[in-house]
């Protein structure tokens, strides 16, 4: 097991966002969170992460890292994509004295070769296209060997074939780094080409749980309206959405 | 009752007040925030937390980029005042004591305080709006995330360059602001800069120079956390980064003239 939520429980301003959600991941996994926006689903993976603090319930994960991939890339603009990917090695006082800088900067070449980016060492985020940025984030948020690793919205405002190219990457990464995986997408193709499981939610709540495939046959009103992207359901959108 | 609850509270009064404990409220948590962050740095280094790397570009932003608005400011603040000032002490029979009163002014003063603005409109303004932009761009939560402290990434580095950095600068932006005096003075009225230099050791002691290289030391320290602070507390979007941006500066302004005041009592009084 690398990741287990138990009971989950987030409120802002009085307003449940997050409401007895409940979920495992095991290592070599990818769980999809699927749901509107503004149901919660960013929110979990920030409570995983420690950015939020629960409310109640509890959040179990294996020794080791977690990373996050997240939904802008989040690359430090002041810095060039080697110094974004070396930032962890080298301000963290444990993993400063593990590797030498040239230990670093070969980290560095590898991480970004393996997200197909060999040779932009240089450059700065500003200079770079979306997809290209995205996958900076997957080499920085890969740089620790991290034992979870969450994406959110990692296909958002991407063109179809980028987001084909950043799914194929967060299978890779998957395979290469067997780690216990969590994607937050509103995109089928994501969802379809990523996941091994998936989880919808609904007003805080989990209202459905299984495979893209049982997903697909639309056997739960919700899911139904989804993939349909109707209007018609159980899924009203609220005003703040 | 009920209704007189309803009324009062659509009364301007009723709005006043409570606009005006909403904002006490909000200046509470900035000056808690800002404590909370002092400490975190103070912590930091006492731990022997640093970015060697990123304080050496605060430095250089600090000490170099700085440089000439401050010296303007200090510079012209001189001449503005020895301009009006020389002529009449010269015509009074006080023409020997118009280096003492201008060095006085700018070594106690001047020098220190008008390098202090400089240095909140160009740097702290900067700096603050810089961490408040890499927070509502998740920048922050990314470095927390790889498990770096935002506080010993973000805040020492920009303390500390701001704590070794001022003294210099209002060293060499005092020596211009005597020097642009004393040039001032020499054609206002005609005052030889002998004079004007024999006078200017009259009245400032070893004691002056060390008041004004420690407030100049706790001002870049104050206004780089206050700013760094500000920043940090931002959200939402471009309006969250101005409103930080303009807080950042608000706060400064206020803080080292409540400093100056502090420091103007405690060695001058």
């Amino acid at each position: 097991m690398s990741i287990e939520v138990k009971h989950l429980v987030k409120t802002f301003d009085d307003r449940k966002v997050i409401d007895d959600v409940s979920f495992k991941v095991e290592d070599g996994e990818t769980l999809a969170i699927v749901g509107f926006s503004g149901s919660g689903k960013s929110t979990i993976l920030k409570l995983i992460c420690g950015l939020l603090t629960k409310d109640s319930g509890e959040i179990i994960t294996s020794d080791g890292d977690i990373a996050m991939v997240f939904q802008y890339s989040a690359l430090f603009d002041s810095l060039n994509v080697a110094d974004n990917i070396a930032f962890a090695l080298r301000e963290r006082k444990e993993l400063r004295n593990k590797y030498t800088e040239k230990e670093i900067r070969r980290i560095v070449s590898e991480k970004l070769e393996l997200v197909g980016l060999k040779g932009i060492e240089r450059k700065f985020p500003s200079e770079l296209s979306g997809g290209m940025q995205k996958r900076v984030s997957f080499a920085r948020a890969i740089v620790t060997e991290p034992n979870t690793i969450l994406y959110d919205e990692p296909t958002a405002g991407l063109d179809p074939i980028s987001s084909t190219l950043i799914e194929d990457y967060i299978v890779r990464l998957k395979e290469e780094t067997h780690a216990a995986s969590i994607v937050v997408t509103h995109q089928m193709s994501t969802i379809t080409r990523t996941a091994n499981r998936v989880i919808m939610l609904y007003n805080g709540k989990v209202v459905f749980e299984g495979t893209p495939e049982e997903m697909l046959k639309q056997d739960n009103e919700y899911t139904r309206q989804f993939v349909t992207a109707s209007l018609e359901g159980p899924m009203q959108m609220l005003a703040e959405n | 009752m009920g209704s007189f609850q309803k009324y009062y509270r659509q009364s301007a009064t009723y709005k006043i007040c409570l606009g005006l404990l909403e904002g006490l409220e909000k200046s509470l948590s900035t000056f808690g925030d800002i404590v909370i962050n002092g400490f975190g740095v103070i912590k930091c280094l006492f731990k022997g937390e640093i970015s060697w790397k990123e304080f050496i570009e605060q430095c250089n932003r600090f000490g170099i980029t700085s440089l000439p608005i401050t010296l303007s400011i200090v510079g012209m603040t001189s001449v503005i005042v020895a301009s009006q000032v020389a002529l009449e002490m010269v015509k009074q029979g006080g023409g020997n004591f118009v280096g003492l009163l201008l060095t006085m002014l700018i070594v106690r003063e001047v020098g220190v305080i008008m390098s202090g603005f400089a240095i909140i409109s160009m740097i702290g303004s900067s700096l603050a709006s810089e961490i408040a932009t890499m927070r509502v761009t998740e920048q922050i939560d990314a470095i927390e995330v790889l498990k770096v402290s935002p506080i010993k990434y973000l805040f020492v580095p920009r303390v500390m360059a701001g704590l070794v950095m001022m003294p210099p600068v209002v060293a060499v932006a005092s020596v211009v602001g005597v020097l642009a005096g004393a040039v001032t003075s020499n054609l206002a009225s005609g005052l030889s800069y002998r004079a004007f230099f024999d006078s200017m050791w009259l009245g400032v002691y070893m004691k002056d120079l060390g008041v004004c290289m420690l407030k100049a030391a706790t001002f870049g320290a104050v206004i780089a956390l206050i700013s760094c602070s500000c920043g940090y507390a931002a959200s939402g979007g471009a309006k969250g980064v101005g409103e930080a941006t303009t807080k950042a500066v608000v706060w400064s302004f206020v803080a080292i003239v409540i400093l100056d005041m502090i420091f103007a009592i405690a060695f001058f009084f």
